[in-house]
């Protein structure tokens, strides 16, 4: 039988905000257990909510980048659950009206391009952390109350590769925003990812499992790709799929049930009596959607039609911000943008693996590579040089010293070449032959010698000439 | 005493004094959870000016006002050893203000009931009748303030919890505005119908405290913006042209002869002082789901509102295997039953399946009230009624706030003014067989200057200016 | 709908974290018919055009809190009231889900 996949992904994200998300305690990663809480965050009795305002600024940033339309009214209600990780007993969502409902995601499919539609963006608050050992539960309250978004996709994706891709464009996204560190390692970006297969061609959706806690791309795909096969065996032969909750595990490149679902759990949902209705106004909206930071589709076009790139180079820079932010500042300073792109996406990153240093700490300087790529251009330096100049750059040295600590002036004296050229000449009457007969690349043997000659300092395009025109005259 | 007489005392005096006789007062009273140690913030009084409205003035908090590092329980189990962490907004005025927090003053568990039964530490004896209740669930704050302890205790009034006390412990019993107060630090009950009160012997002690304790706290987002007036300075005794409305539906509900005399005989002076007073009837069919409503709302926010009751990260934890048997264990032994049934009830309510019939139906209707209050306070400066339709009772005649089959309006009309948010307030207006009866009026929102100055010509009225009582040994 | 029996009132607070006994359970069958009551008197009021009133005021705030630390309370003051603490950590026996 063939089977359809049917993929719908929730993302929690956090945002990027000084306090938390209903209390004027500290954000912060990676703090001393329990030294970032207030009364609030730790659900005591009497504390009430207060909205942070830049946590709304930034979900509406979010709901505007992802083409949702944005609820100008903010209303908060109660999710009921009990949990040692949720301290009030309940979590303050927004489950009936989101800030942010339909909209989309693009990506880009074998097939083309393909819209993956968005149900609703929302805000709600982070739970605490808890680490388990044989003695126990230790809880940490720190991330309790940290601002977050929740992104519900629609059922739109049909197989692992569509769910990495969505999750991928959604993480870029929000990264060029600056809205949230989505930082799947660290868990500032987490994944839901809901899975059901149904017969193909039939519009009812199957039963489904949901794998929580994959923390990265890749495991998206490698989790869809499994569970997809092992529903797909279940079905083969004729079993029925269990509505639970699975994992992922690393070491066997399987997903695991975690705990089966017993019905749908009744959250008992009710809107929050200590929050009112909070009216946001309509140029603050606005202002905000009219700052919205460079996107990355944005970015790419702007990358083929300003610079000349091609679809693969373009892409490849914006896929990842940071380099893609340092290629823009190399372009400030020259108008070689083919030239900056080759470099930055082949040299730079090879550079940045060899140091083993992540892009967000770069050391090179966008205006050494700049004034690199322009002795380039001019002839100054061979690009065999400029490698051995770029190595420099990158330990931070500026180019122009480089050049003259090694005396590293291209040979572009016509007459100091000229000579070079007819002793190479002289002493290769064989290539002169050659090159009467007909055999064209003995042309490029001679300049192979003359560059060996001048140690790798002459220029190879007036080398090519002086040749061509020396060879004329014997 | 009122605060005005108890400024020319000496101020050490006057707290220590206050002190000894609540602690003298507690064998037959017990109004008190917990003593406050008052050196420190008499230590403190230096930095305040001396003509702070309440510079040196013993006040009493409810056990649910949160004071950082003083025992605060909300007179449940569960509290019984929590030591906040911070202090409740209202806190922060009263210290500012001068007030010295003498005692935290019993309640009825959680502030769910009406007659103070409840609590974690026992009944509230009635100063008047220690045989008789308090009333609740602000029970402790009313009996210290009508036993002459403190002339400002701290209440809150959730279904006429401030003021059910007052009326049968003799004293004034303020519930102002939704949101004139803020509620940031209060324990709740039920947030959309929780209010912060007071009581007081006198109408211009509640005018002081009004401006003490009112005003906008971000801290809590229901709290009012709209300016807060000098009341005291603004106390104007004529009523002329007042235009009163009396509820008849809830007076011939009331069956206690010499109460409804007491009233008669006080709407026949107000109009003798020019008030216009006039009957007005409210639908029946509301009137007789009041307390459904009122039950059925309650049950399902406060539900929600202690779910963080638990054992964790504070209150009494019972040991358990695991996690969950831990909060299990702690729940079940921390809450009395009466508070388990409500809870159930209130989540019953909230189920996706009930939620229209019940909880979304409870608020739809509550609307419907507070549109048919509106509508006579659209033409009526005040709602004049009788708060309580007896004498406090004796403990096992005492009817609470849990649903009964007997239509109770004379009992139960005040919660209109938790529904609604509007102002309200009571006050002694006689006696019966020794014991006080009170008045209540309900105002326009945020017209607690109104309720002041009509309190204020029935004070003049009734002579029962600063009354306070003595508690027989 | 599920009968309203002892079993019943006995699940509904088990979801809540907490037991009832059986007594206790007896009561919430004995209080539920009443309520039952309550709700038929409540269903004979019409509320079709109304709307659930869920704020005594309904009026709209504007007002948003800066995103500026205000309160932190110490780490000794955020486990003081927890009746065990490891490692700077609350602790609890092991979470069973």
């Amino acid at each position: 039988m063939n089977y359809e996949t049917v993929i719908g992904i929730e993302i929690h994200c956090e945002l990027k905000t000084k306090t938390k998300m209903f209390s004027g305690a500290p954000v912060s990663f990676g703090a001393v257990a329990n030294s970032c809480v207030n009364e609030i965050d730790l659900g005591h009795p009497g504390t009430m909510p207060c909205v942070n305002k830049e946590a709304v600024r930034l979900a509406i940033m979010a709901a505007t980048a992802l083409h949702c339309e944005i609820d100008p009214l903010v209303k908060f209600d109660r999710k009921n659950y009990y949990y040692s990780d949720l301290p009030k007993g309940f979590q303050i969502t927004q489950q009936f009206h989101p800030i942010g409902s339909g909209g989309y995601v693009e990506i880009e499919t074998d097939e083309g391009k393909k819209q993956i539609r968005l149900n609703r963006i929302h805000m709600e608050e982070d739970t605490a952390k808890q680490f388990h050992n044989e003695e126990g539960t230790l809880i940490d309250f720190n991330r309790a109350g940290t601002p977050l978004v929740e992104i519900v996709s629609e059922a739109d994706m049909r197989s692992g590769k569509e769910a990495a891709a969505y999750v991928e464009k959604l993480r870029s996204i929000l990264n060029y925003l600056g809205v949230s560190d989505v930082k799947m390692e660290e868990g500032s970006m987490r994944c839901d990812v809901n899975i059901s297969l149904r017969e193909a061609g039939s519009t009812v959706f199957g039963v489904k499992t949901e794998i929580k806690n994959l923390n990265s791309i890749a495991n998206v795909s490698k989790a869809v790709d499994y569970e997809v096969e092992r529903q797909k065996e279940i079905l083969e032969q004729g079993g029925t799929i269990i509505q639970e909750t699975r994992r992922f595990d690393e070491a066997q490149k399987a997903t695991v049930s975690m705990r089966k679902k017993e019905g749908n759990v009744d959250y008992k949902y009710f809107p929050e009596p200590n929050i009112p209705p909070i009216r946001l106004a309509s140029d603050w909206i606005a202002d905000i959607q009219a700052h919205l930071p460079e996107l990355p589709d944005q970015r790419k076009e702007r990358y083929q039609s300003e610079y000349g790139l091609n679809d693969y180079d373009a892409g490849v820079l914006v896929n990842n911000r940071e380099l893609a932010e340092f290629y823009d500042e190399v372009c400030a300073h020259t108008s070689e943008y083919k030239l900056a792109a080759n470099w930055t996406i082949v040299e730079l990153t090879a550079a940045l693996n060899k140091l083993n240093v992540k892009p967000e700490n770069n050391p090179c300087n966008p205006l050494h590579l700049a004034e690199m790529l322009q002795m380039i251009k001019e002839g100054t330096i061979s690009s065999k040089q400029a490698k051995i100049v770029f190595e420099e750059i990158m330990q931070g040295k500026d180019p122009k010293q480089v050049v003259a600590e090694k005396g590293m002036k291209q040979m572009s004296d016509g007459n100091e070449l000229l000579k070079l050229v007819n002793e190479v000449l002289d002493n290769n009457p064989k290539s002169i032959e050659d090159f009467k007969n007909g055999k064209d690349r003995a042309v490029g043997f001679l300049v192979g010698q003359v560059m060996k000659a001048s140690k790798g300092t002459a220029n190879p395009a007036m080398t090519n000439q002086l040749i061509k025109q020396e060879l004329a005259k014997r | 005493m009122d605060i005005t007489n108890m400024m020319k005392q000496d101020i050490t005096q006057r707290v220590y004094d206050a002190i000894e006789k609540a602690k003298q007062l507690q064998p037959q009273l017990n109004a008190v959870v917990t003593f406050v140690d008052v050196e420190e913030q008499l230590k403190q009084l230096e930095g305040i000016p001396s003509d702070a409205p309440l510079y040196g003035i013993p006040v009493v908090l409810k056990d649910n006002v949160n004071t950082k590092g003083v025992l605060t329980t909300a007179s449940s189990r569960i509290l019984s050893n929590y030591i906040p962490v911070y202090d409740a907004a209202i806190c922060e005025k009263l210290k500012a203000a001068g007030a010295i927090i003498i005692a935290k003053a019993s309640m009825d568990e959680l502030g769910m009931g009406g007659t103070n039964l409840s609590a974690y530490t026992g009944w509230v004896h009635n100063p008047y009748d220690t045989e008789r209740i308090s009333g609740g669930s602000s029970g402790g704050s009313a009996v210290l303030c009508a036993a002459d302890v403190s002339p400002l205790t701290i209440g809150t009034d959730t279904g006429d919890s401030i003021r059910k006390p007052a009326a049968y412990n003799g004293v004034i019993g303020v519930k102002p505005t939704y949101g004139r107060i803020s509620r940031y630090g209060i324990i709740p009950y039920a947030s959309s119908l929780d209010h912060v009160g007071y009581f007081t012997t006198t109408i211009q002690d509640a005018a002081k405290a009004l401006h003490v304790l009112a005003g906008r706290d971000d801290r809590d987002m229901t709290s009012s913006y709209e300016p807060v007036p000098d009341y005291e300075a603004l106390l104007d005794q004529d009523i002329k042209g007042k235009r009163i409305a009396i509820i008849d539906n809830v007076q011939e509900a009331i069956q206690d002869k010499a109460i409804v005399e007491s009233f008669n005989d006080l709407t026949q002076k107000l109009e003798q002082r020019g008030a216009q007073i006039e009957h007005v009837r409210l639908n029946d069919d509301l009137l007789s789901v009041l307390l459904p409503t009122y039950f059925i709302i309650a049950n399902a926010e406060t539900t929600a509102n202690h779910s963080n009751l638990d054992g964790i990260r504070y209150g009494v934890r019972e040991d358990g295997d695991s996690v969950e048997e831990v909060m299990i264990n702690s729940r079940t032994k921390g809450f009395s039953a009466n508070i388990r049934k409500r809870f159930v009830i209130g989540s019953y309510s909230l189920f996706v399946e009930n939620q229209d019939k019940l909880f979304r139906k409870a608020q739809k209707v509550r609307r419907l009230i507070v549109n048919e209050v509106k509508a006579v306070l659209d033409q009526y400066d005040i709602i004049l009624t009788t708060a309580a339709p007896t004498i406090a009772p004796h403990p096992q005649d005492s009817v609470d706030e849990a649903l009964s089959d007997t239509y109770l309006i004379a009992e139960n009309h005040m919660i209109m003014g938790n529904f609604t948010g509007y102002p309200c307030m009571t006050m002694p207006c006689g006696f019966v067989e020794g014991m006080p009866i009170g008045i209540h009026m309900m105002a326009k929102p945020f017209a607690e200057q109104t309720l002041f100055n009509i309190g204020a010509t029935i004070e003049a009225e009734t002579g029962l200016k600063g009354i306070t009582a003595e508690v027989k040994a | 709908m599920e009968q309203m029996n002892k079993a019943y009132f006995q699940k509904l607070a088990r979801q809540l974290m907490f037991d009832v006994s059986d007594e206790e359970a007896e009561q919430l069958q004995e209080e539920f018919e009443i309520l039952n009551k309550q709700i038929a008197l409540l269903e004979k009021i019409d509320t079709e055009h109304t709307e659930p009133m869920i704020y005594p005021f309904e009026a709209e705030t504007t007002f948003l809190r800066e995103d500026q630390i205000t309160q932190t309370i110490s780490r000794e003051d955020a486990l003081k009231n927890a009746k065990a603490v490891m490692a700077g950590h609350v602790h609890v026996p092991k979470v069973v889900k």
